[in-house]
């Protein structure tokens, strides 16, 4: 090895740093596995979200989505040719939706969205990417969207069955798998409630039963198409045209071009990510504190003799700042090295849960910097303590140790305690060495205890999820939800439904779509009006202010947060004015509830008798709801109830639209959630790694300090064994106590993540529930690793002779 | 070998009549340290000047003061009352700071337990004082610390770590790094303490050596044996300076 002190150009001071950088290895290791780990966290977390943003907007642009969707009553093509000629207008496309239902079984079928385009090859506006198979679809042929398709069991090459809203079944050739990044982009549900989607050509749409002309206008705009201020305006001058040609608009959503379906869920967990991954820098920064604390215990000499030949303050402190920064550089490249490419591994693992295409690997300049950034300061600041306090001492001080004995703390109320617990002599010796040193103890039991409290959150903030879609599932109690293709008369769907012995109650519930009027009469954002028959049983609200429908309300309604959120002014007691199928009527708001937030859109609720008068459908219905005889626990025994149903009510002549069973929403808006889960469990995970470097630096520390006690111990006969076990029994310890303290922290941790996330995602703060799991889980895994964390400094003080370790000062 | 031999003459004024001024003067240093029964007084109004060439033993049993005289004149630690003017400067009106930076270029210290930095090899120990004190062309001071590792007959192990050799080698890299900044004034404190008494012999001579080029040597100790090599004797008992054989060939 070379001898670099023989360099000539190298100061000694730098000489001196750098030898106590490599004098210690295993101080070396953990010091600057800590400081990558920290790094590692933000780096990660910050690369992650530039790239995903970009990639997001990037692949979402790639596919020309449309500003503004309209949904009207069939329009012919020439029609879209004058609306691309508005100068406003940069591209217009024609479309037909619709929905079918799908074989998904013997007798399972499932509800999907079909759409059409004018001119498939050259779709020019929410463009698909072919994944496999070929575009565009010929005569009866299908291409499905990814999204879904697994569960589904389709492949390329199959044949399908479908069924029409008058019961034709039809079979098409699968033909190929295309991923469209706009789904979710329109309807309630977002991306993860979206049906599946497919693809006919406009040849075969009226063997799929449909009617001529189109019912979907997309518009892009041909400028601020970033700005949906803007988007809204153009919209409504595109609606004036529409209705101007004698079309009805039933509904219209405006969507910025950068406005993927999921980025709502990244800007969520952006915030709360980073401030776990600086949580995770904290933690780490507290070994640094902890490693030069001892550190400069051991130099207090050294220092001494540096201000003897003449160093001034600021030179001693230079001289451990390049030590601290060359550990930072060391764990900077580490980080560096892993950070980017980790960050982009996830990405492309997520990119099918947020239906995006990844836009290759690059270095994020902006997540690099962060990193230089925190590594430059945040060592420093953790090391600034300790540092100074040394540098602060005279020549006297650092030369007769009156320091080092003010600092060894005796713990006198300890003794006396421990000396009177009947413990066994190891246990006993370990519980007293534990506390020796208290400043390092406090340091390590926070880290430990914050990486507890962070992976115990994770299981807590997951349980909390749980039950808010519990809570909105209350919204949708039945077992199956019925949806006729046509409104019937309530009096004989109820006929036929008390024939079957297997349906307990049933609902009929009335609906509406509505627009929200603006002070001048324009329409603006769609409703979804929903009305249950007074006092439901089917639906139980959480009031967030007002209060709930009564029997004999006339124009009352019920409104979701998202009210709350955008329309900040509105109060209970106040009018709001909607378009109701055409009819432009004014409505007394009595409440806001509690719904699904911001990935929802605006849901209200009114008076049955009311809202079905409004809408001539006195006596009739759409919708029906309904709930077993008895209880049904699975998605299976609702999916079962549903096809009895179906089977019954199509003997009587009644077509049923579709059917889904009450579980289904639980399920879909889950697997959403479980993506956000696997985030916060990378960042306990590297918690935890922390805590675990943490406990090892400490324990190697104590094991250092101790070399003498060991050393006498060992000449008193104490065997290899017993030495290792002392030093693993304070481990496990502190491991312990850390758990403890974890799982008090854990409460206010959790809650405050919830907070943020829940508020992020939903735009409310939602009950929070604790969980068990983290708590049991986390016990565990304290115990591997304060036992893996012992094992190394324990090892090293077995190891040492008597001879090495009386020589050590 | 002379290292530095050439620093006297600018650093010391020569009064009319041919008088010399001396290098460090004591003036009444009281030193008092509070303890559990109330203040100790350890050293109680001590003059004295000291001049450029002289060896000055300050002897005196365990416990007499000299390790804490030693410490007035180096500055590290307070003065009770009292003053140390060396070369003109007050070193107690000195922020710590200005202190280290004066001491480490004016005053070269040696240690009876050598506080040499453990971590650094030889030559780089040597050079430290000159890293800090300013003036630095690395090449240089290299060269330089071989140079005076050299004067000492210690250049062989110039790059071992202090670890790896003996009591005595390491006290003679202690006085090597004392003169790396070339100091008019070297002090030390019981430097053949911990060292057998053949060993002592080798230090003493170079210390005489260092007298002989010019340099002010104050060194102290409790070992009246070795007293024949100093060129004056302070006498402490108590802290009080009970004799002093004054200045010889001034
Ligand atoms: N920091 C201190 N606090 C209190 N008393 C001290 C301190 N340092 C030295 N003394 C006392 O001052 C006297 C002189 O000590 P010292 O100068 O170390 O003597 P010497 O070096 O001659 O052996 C002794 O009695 C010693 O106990
Ligand atoms: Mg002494």
């Amino acid at each position: 090895m070379i001898n670099w002190q023989a360099f000539a150009w190298l100061r000694p001071r730098w000489a001196k740093a750098l030898a106590d950088v490599v004098g210690n290895r295993v101080r070396l290791l953990l010091v600057v596995a800590s400081i990558a780990v920290g790094l590692f966290a933000v780096g990660m977390i910050a690369t992650m979200h530039y790239m995903l943003s970009e990639d997001m907007t990037a692949s979402y642009e790639q596919v020309n989505p449309a500003n503004i969707y309209l949904y009207t009553t069939p329009f012919e093509t020439k029609f879209v040719d004058s609306v691309r000629r508005m100068p406003e207008v940069k591209d217009a496309q024609a479309e037909r939706t619709f929905s079918v239902r799908l074989r998904s079984g013997k007798d399972e079928w499932t509800r999907i969205n079909v759409k059409a385009v004018a001119d498939m090859e050259s779709m020019s506006i929410n463009r698909v990417r072919v994944l496999e198979g070929k575009w565009p679809p010929g005569d009866k042929e299908i291409v499905f969207d990814r999204h879904k398709l697994e569960s589904a069991h389709i492949a390329v090459g199959d044949m399908v069955e479908v069924r029409l809203a008058d019961d034709t079944l039809r079979e098409m050739k699968c033909v190929g798998v295309v991923q469209d990044q706009t789904i979710g982009a329109v309807g309630a549900g977002g991306y993860f409630l979206a049906d599946l989607q497919a693809y006919v050509s406009d040849d075969t749409l009226q063997w799929l039963g449909q009617t001529p002309g189109w019912n979907v206008l997309l518009v892009t705009a041909a400028e601020n198409a970033y700005d949906e201020a803007y988007l809204h305006v153009l919209a409504e001058k595109i609606v004036d045209r529409v209705e101007r040609n004698d079309h009805l608009v039933m509904n219209r959503v405006v969507r910025r071009r950068d406005d993927h379906p999921n980025m709502v869920y990244v800007e969520a967990m952006s915030g709360t990510l980073f401030a776990l991954g600086f949580l995770v820098v904290f933690l780490s920064a507290f070994l640094i504190t902890n490693t030069l604390m001892a550190l400069l215990n051991q130099q207090v000499e050294q220092i001494g003799v540096m201000k003897t030949v003449g160093a001034k303050r600021r030179q001693v402190i230079s001289v451990y700042m390049v030590l601290i920064l060359t550990f930072s550089l060391l764990g900077l490249m580490i980080s560096l090295a892993f950070s980017g490419r980790a960050a982009y591994r996830l990405l492309e693992f997520l990119s099918k849960d947020l239906n995006i295409i990844p836009q290759g690997y690059r270095r994020e300049p902006g997540a690099i910097l962060l990193q230089v950034l925190i590594a430059l300061v945040v060592p420093q600041l953790a090391g600034a303590f300790p540092v100074l306090r040394a540098a602060m001492l005279s020549v006297q001080e650092a030369f007769n140790g009156a320091w080092l004995l003010k600092s060894s703390d005796e713990v006198k109320w300890l003794d006396f305690f421990i000396t009177r617990l009947h413990l066994p002599r190891p246990l006993l010796i370990s519980l007293r060495n534990t506390f020796r040193r208290k400043g390092r103890l406090a340091l390590t039991l926070i880290t430990l205890a914050m990486g507890g409290a962070m992976f115990i959150a994770t299981f807590n903030v997951r349980s909390s999820m749980q039950t808010l879609i519990h809570t909105l599932s209350r919204y949708f109690i039945a077992d199956v939800n019925l949806t006729m293709e046509r409104p019937y008369r309530l009096e004989d769907i109820s006929r036929v439904l008390t024939t079957i012995p297997e349906v307990g109650q049933f609902e009929a519930w009335a609906g509406a779509r509505a627009e929200i009027l603006d002070e001048n009469g324009e329409p603006g954002e769609t409703v979804n009006l929903m009305a249950p028959p007074a006092e439901s049983a089917l639906i139980e609200p959480v009031m967030l202010k007002g209060r709930w429908l009564l029997p004999g309300d006339q124009n009352a309604i019920v409104l979701s947060e998202l009210f709350l959120s955008n329309f900040p002014d509105i109060e209970v007691g106040d009018t709001i004015r909607l378009r109701v199928n055409g009819k432009d009527t004014t409505w007394v708001v009595v409440g806001f509830f509690q719904f699904a937030g911001k990935a929802a859109r605006y849901v209200a609720y009114a008076d049955y008798t009311y809202l079905s008068q409004l809408t001539h459908q006195v006596g009739k219905s759409y919708s029906y709801r309904i709930i077993a005889a008895r209880p049904l626990k699975t998605i299976e025994e609702q999916k079962q109830l549903g096809q009895i149903l179906e089977t019954v009510l199509n003997r009587y002549g009644y077509q049923v639209n579709d059917i889904s069973p009450g579980l289904w929403l639980l399920q879909s808006a889950t697997t959403g959630l479980d993506m956000l889960v696997i985030f916060l469990l990378i960042m306990a995970a590297l918690a935890a790694l922390v805590g675990s470097i943490g406990l090892t630096g400490t324990l190697s520390m104590n094991v250092l300090e101790r070399t003498r006690e060991i050393a006498v111990m060992r000449a008193i006969g104490a065997s290899d064994r017993i030495v290792m076990q002392l030093v693993i029994v304070e481990g496990v310890l502190i491991g312990m106590i850390g758990w403890f303290l974890g799982c008090l922290v854990a409460f206010p941790i959790s809650q405050g993540l919830w907070v943020v996330i829940s508020t992020a995602l939903f735009g409310v703060s939602a009950e929070f529930t604790v969980d068990a799991t983290g708590f049991v889980l986390w016990i565990f895994v304290v115990l591997i690793l304060s036992l893996l964390a012992s094992i190394l400094p324990a090892r090293n003080a077995a190891r040492m002779t008597i001879r090495e370790a009386l020589a050590y000062e | 070998m002379a290292i530095g031999c050439c620093t006297l003459a600018e650093d010391q004024q020569v009064l009319p009549g041919g008088e010399r001024q001396p290098l460090l003067e004591l003036h009444e240093v009281v030193k008092t340290y509070p303890t559990a029964q109330g203040d100790f007084m350890a050293l109680k109004g001590i003059s004295a000047d000291f001049y450029a060439g002289e060896f000055v033993g300050i002897l005196g049993k365990s416990g007499a003061g000299k390790t804490t005289l030693i410490n007035m004149i180096t500055g590290v630690d307070r003065i009770t009352s009292g003053e140390v003017l060396a070369m003109g400067v007050s070193m107690h009106a000195l922020g710590e700071d200005q202190a280290a930076r004066w001491r480490g270029k004016n005053m070269g210290i040696v240690f009876q337990t050598f506080r040499l930095m453990p971590t650094l090899s030889l030559v780089n120990n040597v050079r430290l004082p000159v890293d800090f004190c300013g003036a630095y062309q690395p090449r240089a001071s290299f060269a330089r610390a071989l140079a005076l590792l050299e004067s000492m007959e210690m250049s062989e192990h110039a790059l071992k770590l202090p670890s790896q050799i003996s009591g005595g080698q390491q006290q003679r890299v202690a006085i090597a790094r004392a003169l790396a900044n070339d100091p008019p004034i070297i002090v030390a404190d019981e430097p053949t303490g911990r060292l057998d008494s053949a060993t002592s012999a080798i230090i003493m001579r170079i210390f005489e050596r260092l007298a002989r080029e010019g340099k002010l040597v104050l060194m102290a100790t409790h070992d009246f044996s070795i007293a024949q090599y100093f060129s004056r004797r302070l006498e402490i008992a108590d802290g009080v300076l009970v004799a002093d054989s004054g200045r010889v060939g001034g």
